[in-house]
């Protein structure tokens, strides 16, 4: 038989909060940074005051869990929070996704969520110039700028109605991904930040989508002249690579794949001090477990330092 | 709602070219088949087999029932699979898949044609009662093969399986508990396996037991179902890429050897519990 019973401290807390004699007989809104951890099928709350938000249900007229996740209050509005869900997007995420299929006037590109999210022709960068206007020819010849199976960067520009994310490559940092290897975590350990486009010292760009998609390139300086260029931005050719930079693409893609397996935050500053940590093994070795729980612990230990100070 | 993510274009090609040059993307040879674990019980009539990362489970229950017109000293066999959703999020729950009408149809094709298990000697009273078999197969994790893993599942169980002893007297039946007399085994004439092949490289190259990766890349498949007396029961090729008979005749050969092995298997863990069984009960 098994027996599923709650962590040494939510039950020390939950004894608190019976001892005060409280209404709310398992809402423990406590002060900051005390989160309540619930598994599906806990108890919430029975106040009937509250009204259920995602992840809840009731059940005999109490608020029960769906998801194992933190609670979250808003004035009279329960919710949960899962731990891990599909990519749920927002507007203005950076995302690297692959194009599934061709319609009219549109790409649908997998970003691992709960839908392909809709790239439409009319928010790609035409060859030519910003200014140019669509014409039938373009939409005839869409698979000349994306094809099945082309990796892009886009933004998300809003959703449709039925939750779908569109979007948008306006810029001339987004667009078909050349000259790397995709690596795939999963998305909550990509948090939103300021930049999502990194350049390492060594040589290596880094696109880290939200939805857990990132990309591992060869640094190619961005020009301005790129935009007009109408076989650059949608050419399907790789630039010419040595030996030593597919090594260190490969060298970054198993670091971030470790820091993936480790479920560790991934960021630049992770990235960076992992990267560090596996010069003393060979490329190969980053693969075996035992290596890559050595040189994330090793990347924590630097962070947590570089925290504090 | 939720499509598997399709394999990109590199995976593609990487999984082709190494078939042709004798790899595969787990390190296995063309012939050889994953390592299979078949766990039984505790309920008589439950197994949960393992092949590879693929789970399946089946479970055998029975009934009295009355027999159709047409048979009226034959018992009824039902087989039941079901595609959950916890197997793979290509899976919907109440939706019913392409390949889930494949897998439950083959099942069908090789259990039930095949004849593995007697009806008849499920007959109690003809044309009154006879027993009704109803094998409930589920898949648990989806990571390649589904149907080779579904039958040894299916015919595990239905090894494994006891019905309750039945006296007749007249015309009065008389169903003995468990603790009156020892349920009896079904009589299983023989063990048919299947055996699933995938073809690659428009039908040039076959391999064994493919992956979930192997089949979404693959050109076309075939099925064998085979028993260890080398009688072939049903061959399976439902569109795909054409084989030649050469090859066709080289699968079955190599099919033959796969289904003596797997029946050795399925043997040893049904005789295996049939011991443990008998010293707890000691």
């Amino acid at each position: 038989m098994l027996e599923i019973s709650l962590p040494p401290r939510a039950q020390a807390r939950r004894a608190g909060t019976a001892a005060d004699g409280d209404d709310d007989d398992d809402v423990d809104m406590g002060g900051a940074g005390d989160r309540q951890l619930v598994t599906p099928g806990e108890t919430i709350t029975t106040d009937p005051a509250f009204m259920r938000g995602h992840g809840t249900f009731t059940h005999e007229q109490a608020l029960v869990a769906s998801v194992a996740g933190v609670v979250e209050r808003v004035n009279k509005l329960v919710s949960v929070r899962p731990l891990k869900s599909r990519y749920n997007g927002e507007i203005g995420d950076v995302v690297v996704g692959r194009i599934t299929e061709l319609g009219p006037k549109r790409w649908k590109v997998d970003i691992k969520g709960r839908q392909d999210a809709v790239l439409l022709l009319s928010s790609i960068n035409l060859p030519g110039g910003v200014q140019r206007r669509k014409s039938e020819s373009d939409e005839l010849q869409m698979r000349s700028f994306f094809a099945e199976g082309d990796l892009v960067s886009a933004e998300v520009q809003s959703f449709f109605q039925d939750g779908g994310a569109s979007l948008q490559t306006r810029n001339i940092k987004y667009g078909k991904l050349r000259n790397g290897s995709l690596v795939m975590v999963h998305s909550a350990q990509i948090k939103r930040s300021k930049s999502h486009f990194i350049v390492l010292s060594c040589g290596v760009d880094v696109v880290l989508g939200v939805n857990g998609y990132v990309w591992v390139s060869k640094h190619v300086p961005i020009t301005p002249e790129m935009e007009s260029d109408p076989e650059g931005l949608y050419s399907n050719q790789n630039e010419p690579m040595t030996e030593s930079e597919r090594e260190t693409i490969a060298r970054v893609c198993n670091v971030i794949a470790a820091l993936g397996r480790q479920n560790c935050e991934i960021h630049e500053s992770a990235i960076v001090y992992a990267y560090d940590a596996s010069l003393d093994y060979a490329v190969k070795e980053l693969l075996k477990v035992p290596v890559q729980e050595a040189i994330v612990s090793q990347a924590s230990a630097l962070l947590r330092q570089a925290a504090t100070q | 709602m939720v499509r598997e993510t399709e394999p990109s274009n590199n995976e593609r090609e990487f999984v082709s070219k190494a078939v042709a040059e004798g790899l595969r993307v787990d390190g296995r040879a063309h012939n050889s088949v994953r390592s299979i674990k078949i766990v039984l019980g505790p309920e008589l009539g439950y197994a949960q087999v393992q092949l590879g990362k693929t789970r399946v489970m089946a479970s055998v229950s029975c009934e009295i029932v009355r027999p159709s017109a047409g048979n009226p000293t034959d018992g009824v066999l039902h087989f039941n699979t079901e595609f959950s959703p916890m197997a793979s999020p290509a899976f919907e729950f109440d939706r019913i898949s392409e390949e889930e009408v494949m897998v439950s149809r083959m099942l069908e094709k090789a259990l039930r044609r095949a004849r593995a298990v007697d009806t008849e000697g499920l007959c109690i009273v003809a044309g009154e009662k006879v027993w009704a078999i109803r094998v409930d197969t589920r898949v648990l994790d989806h990571e390649g093969n589904l149907l080779d893993c579904a039958c040894m599942a299916a015919m595990c169980a239905l090894l494994h399986f006891r019905r309750p002893d039945v006296t007749v007297i007249g015309e009065d039946v008389t169903i003995h508990t468990a603790e009156e007399k020892n349920p009896i085994a079904l009589s299983v004439h023989h063990i048919p396996v299947c055996v699933t092949f995938a073809c690659f490289n428009d039908g040039e190259h076959q391999v064994v037991d493919p992956l979930l990766l192997e089949e979404q890349v693959m050109d076309g498949s075939m099925t064998f179902v085979v028993n260890i007396h080398r009688e072939l029961c049903t061959l399976s090729k439902a569109g795909g890429t054409p084989v030649s008979p050469d090859q066709v005749m080289l699968c079955a050969s190599i099919a033959a050897v796969k289904s003596a092995e797997i029946t050795q298997l399925i043997r040893q863990a049904v005789a295996e519990d049939a011991k443990k069984r008998q010293t707890d009960k000691k």
